[in-house]
């Protein structure tokens, strides 16, 4: 049996594969339906409401016949809501999990590892204020909990996913009113061969502004809470190609809600815990090394999707059948010849989905220069309350040199997110603070967390009950 | 500082400690750390300040000393460590624990050990969230508990403003010596000349001790720590069963474990102790979680509610005889040992610098330190 952990795009396309090839699929989804990050909450049967949904986003309708094609796969047993809190490699791999409240534990030859990514965060003043988010918590609210974040909402940060988040929040109702991408458009005559081949991407992208005015060159630089404690108003200024601000370029916008991410940080806990070799992404960031198999540095664990490198919901799918058909033709005994084409085949495209994925992550690139907006008394990590003159003062008196040292010294990333949301930042401050470049080995030395998530001391204690397949 | 009077290797709280000690003697102290400060046991460490779980003998005179240290150097540097004398409670209930404790008790208190018995009911009024099968119980006000990591980093900050000088990222690939016992001391990037140096490397001690060409028998004890989210006041000193001090005693490779468990300032409570011999193993080991975590809940029930946030372990530096290694090696004048002090480390450090640096300095110490001497593992070579 093969057990997926993940159930979004390149977790999905993975079952599918694997199980068209004869495999037994486990797949196991921490949130209470399939579809991942990208395909939040897709709805659960019915073709109206998917038409409901397919307003919202555009594809919608392809992750519903992936969903489908998932859940009518008998040789695919889908376990929803189940939290993986631990995985430990001995003579097989145990995957340890709740469900229902209770631990359980699967014990599996193969894993493929589809564990997606969350909203890359910087701080700024502000950032804490109760209305600033993340656009993929703004549109976690609207599509799991039916709730808009707010009525006047100003979308901002970088990146292609900014605009499904303000499309989606703006069809829903709410007014957006502002919507700022710090990168410039002119960035894409540097890559117009990559334009020119993916021009129909493009034009999609387009196609979520509508009435939508993006202004690029901006970035929300601070948010401001009125009386009650609410967000009022955040700042908005024009931001240079280091990601300065221009002086004389500060406005402030009332709204009520802020949605603001700067890309994608891939979810490496699990990968990390099992030792899998990583590697430099794009943005020097690690992702999991993987060859053409997308198999890791350990054989018997496969990788796809976002943790190999972001790349959006296609380059997933692709990774996924590749991933689900090698890991098959091993469960199964098959010699590789036999598939050889089909994973050619798919490795053409993903060379190629690669390469956009690449050219965006260039275009859509963050710079150092966002340091310059944070004030000291800014929080660095909001868990524990961390600020950035806090940080700096480790630095010079105590003897910081790390993120390590750091989180000794001052306890970032020490809280409830146990670093996901800080950690980034606190290396690139580090380094920068002793005019170093970051390496992908600081980022890596901060990842280290062998539980992913809360369990109480009453499970743990209990033990993990082994889990049967049906 | 090409030519400093000593050199000491390591930024734990050991080599911060003797860093300290020696910088205010007058001396000038370059410590070479192969990592960032903290970045070994001391890292890992709970803070514990403990004279509970020491039986009598030349330990427990090191330990009672060095609490009192700690305390003076709180003064000394401002604080800036979260020093508390929180307090340790040793529980029992079987009556084999309870024998136990009242032997160590008795013994302890000759010794200069302050405690308290408690009865089933001051013990249930003190730690309310105890198990109430626990019915005996010794208080002992003198443990007391720090931040281990800021303790070292405040020290070296200390001993920077007396003229020392700290280099992180400098790992010791070479110790040298001639007719006159130690000469230099090398790192990928530089050569250093002292006749002095400290060997203040804790668990990786034997390995830089094997630079200069001598011999220490250390090796790692793994512990794991749990550590849950904020649950203020369920636990309010550092409490564990009796017969966590027969663990600590013990010399069998496999898996100790008795629950140590307390509660912190920031309001997490952590969970320790196991203990076992796998080398530098970091792989994490479920069970172990597992029996930590049961072991806690029987002392306090109520923990069974509360959601670990994580884990963690370190390498306790740990000596065949369980006594730390304090002083001038067999072989080599000039190269001091202050290593192997397992899980009391932090705790020991003052005294043990103090004695280091009595050595150094020709003064006489507080205690007849020759238990601690390298020179006892001499022959095993």
């Amino acid at each position: 049996m093969i057990t997926i952990i993940g159930g979004g795009p390149a977790g999905m396309s993975a079952a599918v594969a694997a199980a068209n090839a004869g495999a037994s699929v486990l797949l196991l989804e921490s949130s209470s339906r399939l579809g991942g990050q990208y395909w939040r909450h897709l709805p659960e049967n019915g073709l109206d409401s998917w038409m409901g949904q397919s307003a919202l986003q555009s594809d919608y309708g392809a992750g519903f016949l992936l969903r489908n094609h998932v859940m009518s796969n008998p040789k695919i047993e889908v376990l929803c809501g189940a939290q993986v809190w631990s995985v430990t490699k001995e003579k097989t791999i145990l995957v340890n999990f709740l469900h229902d409240g209770v631990s359980h534990v699967v014990d599996t030859q193969r894993l493929i590892l589809a564990t997606g990514a969350y909203d890359r965060t910087l701080p700024f003043p502000g950032w804490d204020i109760p209305g600033v988010m993340t656009p993929g918590a703004a549109q976690a609210l609207l599509k799991s909990s039916h709730v808009l974040a707010g009525k006047k909402i100003v979308v901002a940060g970088t990146g292609p996913f900014l605009l499904p988040v303000a499309s989606d929040l703006s069809k829903a109702g709410a007014e957006i009113v502002g919507l700022f991408e710090v990168n410039k458009l002119r960035k894409w005559f540097a890559y117009s061969g990559v334009a020119l081949r993916n021009y129909k991407k493009i034009v999609q992208g387009g196609r979520y502004l509508g009435a939508l005015h993006q202004r690029r060159g901006y970035a929300v630089i601070s948010a401001h809470a009125g009386a009650a404690g609410e967000l009022e108003f955040v700042k908005v200024a024009k931001i240079d190609s280091r990601f300065h601000i221009k002086k004389e370029s500060i406005t402030a916008i009332p709204c009520d809600a802020a949605a603001v991410g700067w890309g994608f940080t891939p979810d490496l806990s699990i990968a990390q815990s099992l030792g899998l070799n990583l590697i430099a992404g794009q943005d020097t960031y690690p992702v999991v090394a993987v060859d053409e198999y997308q198999c890791t540095s350990d054989p018997r664990v496969y990788a796809a999707g976002e943790i190999t490198g972001i790349g959006g919901s296609e380059l997933s799918l692709t990774e996924g059948i590749i991933a689900g058909q090698a890991v098959a033709d091993s469960e199964m005994g098959i010699n590789r010849t036999a598939t050889k084409r089909k994973i050619e085949r798919n490795s053409k495209i993903r060379k190629k989905q690669r390469r956009f994925a690449n050219t965006l992550l260039k275009i859509y690139s963050v710079k150092s220069g966002w340091k310059s907006w944070v004030t000291d008394e800014t929080l660095v990590c909001r868990c524990e309350e961390v600020s950035l003159e806090a940080l700096k003062r480790s630095i010079k008196e105590l003897g910081v040199t790390d993120a390590r040292s750091a989180k000794l010294l001052t306890r970032v990333g020490m809280g409830a997110c146990q670093g996901r949301i800080c950690s980034r930042t606190v290396v690139e401050v580090i380094a920068g603070e002793q005019n170093i470049e970051v390496e992908v080995q600081d980022f890596i030395s901060t990842g280290n967390r062998p539980i992913f998530t809360p369990i109480t001391l009453g499970i743990l204690a209990e033990g993990s009950k082994p889990y049967q397949p049906l | 500082m090409k030519s400093p009077d000593v050199i000491v290797i390591g930024a734990g709280v050991m080599g911060a400690a003797c860093t300290l000690e020696l910088s205010r003697a007058g001396l000038k102290v370059l410590v070479l750390e192969r990592g960032s400060v903290t970045s070994g046991t001391t890292g890992a460490g709970e803070g514990n300040i403990l004279v509970s779980d020491k039986e009598v003998g030349p330990e427990l005179t090191l330990a009672l000393r060095s609490r009192n240290k700690w305390f003076e150097i709180s003064d000394e540097i401002g604080g800036g460590f979260e020093l508390e004398a929180k307090g340790g409670i040793v529980i029992a209930k079987s009556d084999h624990g309870l024998s136990n404790l009242q032997k160590l008790v008795s013994i302890q208190q000759e010794n200069g050990v302050v405690i308290e018995a408690l009865d089933s009911e001051q013990l249930h009024m003190t730690e309310p969230y105890v198990a109430p099968d626990y019915e005996r119980a010794a208080l002992y006000p003198q443990d007391a508990q720090c931040q281990p990591m800021l303790a070292a980093a405040h020290m070296l900050k200390q001993a920077r403003a007396l003229g020392a000088r700290v280099e992180v990222r400098a790992r010791v690939i070479a110790i040298t010596s001639d007719s006159q016992g130690i000469s230099s001391v090398r790192t990928e990037k530089e050569t250093f000349y002292t006749r002095i140096v400290i060997n203040a490397t804790g668990t990786w001690a034997s390995e830089v001790a094997a630079l200069a060409g001598s011999h220490l028998p250390i090796s790692p004890r793994r512990g794991f720590i749990l550590v849950t989210h904020p649950a203020p006041n369920l636990v309010r000193h550092k409490v564990y069963d009796a017969d966590y001090v027969a663990n600590v005693a013990s010399s069998d490779a496999d898996l100790q474990s008795s629950a140590v468990v307390e509660g912190t300032r920031s309001g997490t409570i952590l969970i320790g102790a196991s203990r076992e011999r796998v080398g530098f193993n970091s792989t994490l080991n479920i069970s172990i979680l597992r029996l930590l975590a049961a072991q806690a809940i029987a002392l306090f029930p109520v923990l069974a509610n509360v959601q670990l946030l994580r884990v963690y372990h370190g390498f306790r530096p740990y000596a065949p005889d369980h006594l730390p290694v304090i002083g001038e090696d067999s072989r080599f004048k000039g190269l001091f040992h202050s290593a192997g002090h397992e899980g009391a480390g932090i705790g020991l450090a003052p005294a043990s610098a103090e004695l280091i640096a009595d050595q150094i300095l020709g003064k006489t110490s507080f205690m007849d330190a020759s238990a601690f001497s390298p020179h006892r593992f001499a022959e095993q070579s």
